[in-house]
């Protein structure tokens, strides 16, 4: 019997649900395929036509919390930010989706976006990079800012949001304010870089 | 005033100098030039976070000549291993990112000591405040979000994305209610908390083994009180408290007012109160106002820090022109109540038994209250020329509550001779004292610096007749001590 698309639809949505409970339950270390799969009510044979491997369940999760974060920054963008405020404004909208996710993303992140090459690397991982770095470069476009090579602005980017990641999951200042510093000043280091001028582009206080 | 171009040659010249070991200053002004090269390689990072400026380094190297003269009888290789530990102790300190504009604004005032003129004088101590960086509007969002769970423009009617003042540890933003009312929203800068805690218990280790003498530990226990008050200002919820507690005090007639606390809209990181109409002193002063009305303020200003001098024993420890609102409709505002200093039991007898002394003229008692202020036992145990300089100072000091009639705050002479008097204790470095002092020599100078500013007059000694006569705790505590 072929299954429709809607049951494939809600059983995936509800093997993500479940394992998202027992990451944050157990660990992400501790939760096994088959404790997910149970959850699930499945087969654990069945879970794997879902989702190869735990790694992918939760990059997933990432991914699409990613993803939700893009969208809430799309919409709280007016228009009018510099620089160095849109980047505050989409970096802070993914964290605060991801935020649910927090207690057990360390060992997962770490894995999957790991910025030294690795044999298998994980594609739902190497997608949301992907994505991201592709709304990095949309975001310096509508700025105009090239003082940097490609290459070189988006390594510099990619190692800075990795340490807000690694320093973001280890956080335990109430609702993670010390990450919002970090993020603020990473930004700033970036922003200069790239743009490479001397001007503050932070803001001033007003008089 | 000086640029950021001054050469090396004029910078060195800044430096205090060390008269047997190093009398240009020299060696100081490599430590200092060493640390200055090590520049996060960023423009306006430096600019923030290290002694990029020559303002911030001739204040580090004041700090390293204070420092340095404490090792200066040791032998060459503790000397050696101290100037590494005070290179640490000077890069942190020219790091704290927060301090920056304290430590610039000083250093621009011992800069020009002992020159220093009464104008100059008085607008650093205007200047002199703690600062956190800027925060732009998606960080504003992002902190309304943790601490409300909504965006500004979702809690309230409307909401400026610029901020209009900066604040001690934060920035200020206009806003409207959804009644209509015009607030201003006082937002912390995130995590700064933890940012004051861990720069200081890393300046206080840094500093450790360098320092020996029993000024040391008044040294460290002054850090701990400076910790104690500016970890009180992040605490918005208290400074609300405060807030609340201070509007109690004035009637409608007083003239005075401190702006209604808007509970449902403030938290321990984002402070709404009242919006008060009017303008702060500079903008005052460049209307040109009459001499009766600058009386008027002073005596409103005087008013109104005796009394909650008085009746809830508060030194507001930060007397900031931007503390202050001249109102529209001729009000006094008092707009900012995070550096309140509550003074302990001990704290208020001691501070009781120096303005009697001083009041009566008694100067046998006044040097005991002195001796005790500055951590002797006995005034015998001061050198002459160190309790000379305090007691001046406190004469100096009490001289407006003597007087009867009309005291003039504008009176050069005056204010020069306060001025003096700081820049004596300065060079002599008279630093040791109880915590409380460093609050009221703040609370003093600020508030004479503000009414000399304004050249404005009042019956000082009535006000504080009328205001020291309220029945209340503090005046039953010196009661029951006295019996």
């Amino acid at each position: 019997m072929r299954i429709s698309e809607q049951t494939k639809q809600e059983t995936r949505a509800r093997i993500l649900e479940k394992a998202a409970e027992l990451f944050i339950g157990k660990g992400f270390e501790d939760s096994t395929t088959r404790d997910i799969a149970l959850a699930a009510g499945l087969a654990a044979g069945t879970l794997f036509n879902y989702f190869p491997s735990k790694e992918t369940l939760a990059m997933t999760m990432v991914a699409e919390a990613l993803g939700r974060g893009q969208t809430d920054f799309q919409h709280r963008r007016s228009g009018n930010e510099d620089l160095a405020e849109e980047f505050f404004l989409f970096v802070a909208s993914g964290l605060r989706r991801l935020r649910p996710l927090r207690p057990f993303l360390g060992p997962v992140l770490e894995r999957s976006l790991s910025p030294f090459p690795r044999k298998n690397i994980c594609p739902e991982g190497e997608t949301a990079r992907l994505e991201h770095l592709a709304a990095v470069q949309e975001i310096i476009g509508r700025h105009g800012f090239t003082e940097a090579p490609d290459y070189v602005a988006m390594t510099i980017y990619w190692s800075l949001y990795l340490g807000i990641l690694a320093f973001w999951t280890n956080d335990e200042s109430p609702n993670q304010e010390a990450t919002q510093a970090l993020i603020d000043y990473s930004i700033r280091t970036f922003v200069q870089v790239i743009s490479g001028t001397g001007a503050d582009t932070g803001g001033a206080h007003a008089d | 005033m000086r640029t950021e171009k001054t050469t090396d040659m004029e910078l060195l010249d800044l430096l205090p100098k060390d008269g047997t070991t190093d009398p240009a200053g020299e060696r100081l002004a490599e430590l200092l030039a060493r640390i200055a090269m090590k520049k996060v390689p960023v423009n306006s990072f430096s600019r923030i976070w290290i002694l990029g400026s020559l303002q911030a380094r001739v204040t580090a190297g004041y700090f390293a000549y204070w420092l340095r003269s404490r090792f200066s009888d040791a032998g060459e290789k503790q000397r050696l291993k101290s100037e590494a530990h005070l290179a640490a102790a000077l890069r942190m300190f020219g790091t704290m990112g927060y301090l920056r504009g304290a430590i610039m604004k000083l250093g621009q005032l011992l800069a020009n000591l002992p020159e220093v003129v009464p104008e100059e004088f008085a607008d650093v101590l205007a200047a002199l405040h703690f600062e956190a960086p800027p925060m732009h509007y998606a960080l504003v969002r992002e902190v309304f979000l943790d601490e409300f769970g909504r965006e500004p423009e979702e809690l309230f009617a409307s909401f400026d994305r610029q901020a209009f003042a900066a604040a001690s540890l934060g920035q200020v933003h206009r806003a409207r209610l959804h009644s209509g009312k015009e607030v201003a929203v006082k937002i912390q800068y995130p995590g700064i908390a933890r940012t004051i805690k861990a720069d200081l218990r890393n300046l206080r280790l840094l500093l450790q083994p360098i320092c020996l003498t029993r000024d040391w530990q008044n040294t460290l226990d002054n850090l701990a009180d400076l910790e104690q008050m500016l970890l009180m200002e992040t605490d918005y919820e208290q400074e609300a408290c405060f807030g609340k507690q201070a509007r109690s005090l004035f009637t409608e007639a007083d003239l005075i007012v401190a702006p209604k606390v808007y509970e449902d809209y403030s938290t321990k990181r984002v402070l709404t109160t009242e919006y008060l109409r009017g303008c702060h002193l500079n903008e005052f002063l460049a209307r040109n106002p009459s001499q009766a009305e600058r009386d008027r303020f002073t005596h409103l200003l005087t008013v109104a820090t005796f009394r909650v001098f008085y009746r809830l024993r508060w030194l507001p420890a930060d007397p900031h022109p931007g503390n202050f609102i001249f109102m529209d409709d001729g009000r006094l505002g008092m707009i900012d109540f995070g550096c309140t200093r509550v003074l302990s039991d001990a704290d208020w007898l001691l501070s009781w038994e120096s303005i009697e002394a001083g009041l009566n003229r008694d100067q046998p008692r006044l040097n005991r209250a002195i001796a005790k202020a500055c951590l002797f036992d006995d005034p015998q145990e001061m050198s002459a020329h160190h309790l000379k300089t305090i007691r001046e100072g406190f004469e100096w000091f009490m001289e407006p509550w003597l007087q009867e009639g009309i005291f003039d705050f504008g009176d050069r002479d005056f204010f020069r001779r306060g001025v003096d008097n700081f820049a004596e204790g300065v060079r002599k470095r008279y630093t040791r004292c109880v915590a409380m002092s460093l609050w009221s020599n703040r609370f003093t100078f600020g508030g004479r610096a503000f009414c000399y500013r304004l050249k404005g007059r009042c019956e000082f000694r009535k006000i504080f007749l009328q205001e020291s006569s309220w029945d209340g705790p503090g005046k039953k505590l010196v009661a029951k001590e006295i019996s």
